[in-house]
C-alpha cells in the first residue's frame, strides 16, 4: 500500500544568494497551480532530510498564492537547519512543507508597529506587502541589522515612502523599544521578531497591554487534530510489543503514528470506524460515534479513543 | 391484519431532475480545488487531472485506493444549510468534492446509476466528512456536514462534464 501523504510538495524554483549568510527560497507547484493559503505573517515546516524539519515565516503576501517565499540566514553553530539549506537545496529540486499555520492579526484602523531584529523581518515583510497590496500605510516598521540589510527588495515601496526605519547597528546605537511602542499604548498593534534580548525588551515594554493588541512571533506547533484532555498514560502494542507514553499534546493517534503503526485512519473524528482496533486492558475512554456499547466492551476507535486509566493495551 | 397485496399501490419512480452548478479539481493533496467550465470523465479511472485519476494517483487518500473516489458530488443545498444553519459559509470550491449539484437528492442514490451530463455513474457510498478538511480550511465543518457530504461514484461511461448539464435517474 501506497504511503499516506502528509505534506504539500513543492519545487524550488529560485534559489537568491542575499549576500549577508542569507538566502531567499521560493517554492511553487511542480504545474504551478495555487498553494494553499496563509495568513500574513504565517509560517511552516520545511521537511529537509530524514527527519530534518525546520519552521520558517514566509515572506510573501498571502494573495501571492501560487509560490511561498522563505529567507534563511545561515547558523554555522546552528541545529542543520540552515546550513543544510545553504549548502545542499539548489533550484528545481523537490521539497515537502507543511501547511502555513499561524500569521499576525493586523490592526485594520489603528497603527501596526512593528520591530524586527534582523532576519526576524520576515513575517513583517508579509505583513507589509499585504497592507501594501490593499492601499494601507498604517503601519511603521522598525529594523534593526548589523550591516547592511537584506530583503529590502520586497519592501522598496514602503521603505520610500519612509515606513521603514532602518538601524544598522555596527553604525548606530540599537533603537529603545519601550519608547518606540510607548507612544501607540492606546490604540495599535505591536509586534516583534528579533533575538531573545530584543524580544524581553519588547514583552517589558507592553506587559501592561491587553493580549490582542499585541503579537510576539513565536513558531507555533502544528494544532493537533484530536488532542487528548486525560492525563498522560502508558500505551502498549500487544502484537508488535512497543511500548510508549501517550501525553496530552500528542494524544492517542499522534503516539501511534509516531511508533509507526499504519493504523487505517480515514475521517478523523470518529465516525466513519476505519481505524476500529480491539483493546485488552484499559478501560478506554470511548469519544466516537461509531461503536455499540457491545462493541465497546473489546473495540476502540483510535482517532479519537483515549485511556482512563494508567494503561491502554492495543491488539496492534 | 391488513393484507398488503389487496393495497394497489403506485409504482415508485425516481422523479427529480438536478443541474451541475461548479465542477473543481485538483492536482494534489492539500492544493486548492480550482473551477473548470468542464472535465473530462473516464470511465473507470476518474477525472483527468484530479488526484485521484486512477494511475496518476497523489490524493491525501491514495493510499487507500477506492472505486468511489472517481468522481465526488456534493449539493447546493448543503452549502446553502451551512450557512442558514450554522452561520458557516462553506464555497464550493472548498467542500473539495468535484462536481456540486443542485436539485439532485445524493443520500437516495447509494447503490443506483444515474446521468451526469453525458456520462453515467454509480454511486457506490456517502462521502463521510474529515478532519483533514478542517484542517485545510480552519473551519469547523465536521460535526455539521456529518450525513450531507456528498456522494462517491465511480464512473460507468466516460464523456465530458460541463457547467449547466442535467443530472437525472437512468
Amino acid at each position: 500500500m501506497a504511503k499516506a501523504i502528509k505534506t504539500v510538495s513543492t519545487v524550488v524554483s529560485k534559489v537568491e544568494d542575499l549576500g549577508n549568510d542569507t538566502k531567499r527560497f521560493t517554492l511553487v507547484d511542480q504545474d504551478d497551480w495555487e498553494l494553499p493559503p496563509f495568513r500574513a505573517g504565517a509560517h511552516m515546516d520545511v521537511h529537509l532530510d530524514q527527519g530534518l524539519v525546520r519552521t520558517y515565516s514566509l515572506c510573501n503576501e498571502p494573495d501571492d498564492d501560487r509560490r511561498y517565499v522563505i529567507a534563511v540566514k545561515r547558523e554555522r553553530e546552528g541545529r542543520g537547519g540552515s546550513n543544510f539549506l545553504h549548502d545542499r537545496v539548489e533550484a528545481g529540486q523537490p521539497i515537502s512543507v507543511s501547511l502555513p499555520r499561524g500569521g499576525i492579526a493586523l490592526d485594520q484602523e489603528g497603527t501596526n508597529v512593528f520591530l524586527a531584529g534582523g532576519i526576524g523581518v520576515t513575517p513583517f515583510i508579509s505583513a507589509i506587502r499585504h497592507l501594501e497590496r490593499r492601499g494601507r500605510s498604517n503601519y511603521v516598521l522598525h529594523w534593526t541589522s548589523r550591516g547592511r540589510p537584506v530583503l529590502t527588495d520586497m519592501i522598496a515601496p514602503a521603505i520610500g515612502a519612509g515606513r521603514v526605519r532602518l538601524y544598522d547597528t555596527t553604525a548606530q546605537a540599537k533603537p529603545v523599544i519601550a519608547e518606540i511602542v510607548g507612544e501607540f499604548a492606546r490604540c495599535g498593534l505591536a509586534a516583534c521578531c528579533g533575538p531573545a534580548a530584543m524580544l524581553k525588551a519588547f514583552e517589558d515594554a507592553v506587559s501592561a497591554w491587553p493580549e490582542k493588541r499585541k503579537h510576539i512571533e513565536m513558531f507555533t506547533p502544528p494544532k493537533a487534530i484530536a488532542r487528548s484532555d486525560v492525563p498522560p498514560y502508558e500505551l502498549y502494542l500487544s502484537a508488535s510489543q512497543k511500548l510508549a507514553t501517550v501525553t496530552p499534546d500528542v494524544g492517542l493517534l499522534g503516539t501511534l503514528d509516531a511508533l509507526g503503526v499504519d493504523v487505517p485512519v480515514s475521517c478523523g473524528g470518529g465516525i466513519c470506524g476505519a481505524c476500529r482496533t480491539r483493546w485488552t486492558e484499559g478501560p478506554p475512554i470511548h469519544r466516537d460515534r461509531v461503536l455499540s456499547p457491545a462493541e465497546r466492551q473489546n473495540e476502540l476507535i483510535v482517532c479519537v479513543g483515549d485511556c482512563a486509566g494508567q494503561r491502554l493495551v492495543l491488539d496492534l | 391484519m391488513m393484507d398488503a397485496t389487496a393495497i394497489d399501490e403506485p409504482e415508485v419512480t425516481m422523479s427529480w431532475q438536478g443541474v451541475v452548478r461548479f465542477l473543481h479539481k485538483t492536482p494534489r493533496a492539500f492544493l486548492p480545488m480550482r473551477s473548470f467550465p468542464s472535465l473530462e470523465l473516464v470511465a473507470g479511472r476518474g477525472i483527468e487531472g484530479d488526484r485521484y485519476f486512477a494511475g496518476q494517483e497523489t490524493g491525501f487518500y491514495s493510499h487507500k485506493p477506492e472505486e468511489g473516489r472517481q468522481v465526488t458530488l456534493f449539493e447546493m443545498e448543503t452549502l446553502e444549510a451551512l450557512q442558514r444553519d450554522h452561520k458557516i459559509e462553506l464555497l464550493p470550491e472548498e467542500h473539495r468534492r468535484n462536481v456540486t449539484v443542485e436539485g439532485v437528492p445524493l443520500n437516495h442514490l447509494v447503490g443506483r446509476r444515474f446521468r451526469l451530463g453525458e456520462a453515467i455513474v454509480e454511486a457506490t457510498r456517502l462521502s463521510t466528512p474529515c478532519r483533514h478538511i478542517e484542517e485545510i480550511l480552519g473551519k469547523s465543518v465536521f460535526d455539521p456536514l456529518i450525513n450531507r457530504s456528498g456522494l462517491n461514484c465511480k464512473i460507468i461511461a466516460g464523456g465530458t462534464l460541463r457547467v449547466g448539464d442535467a443530472v437525472r435517474p437512468i
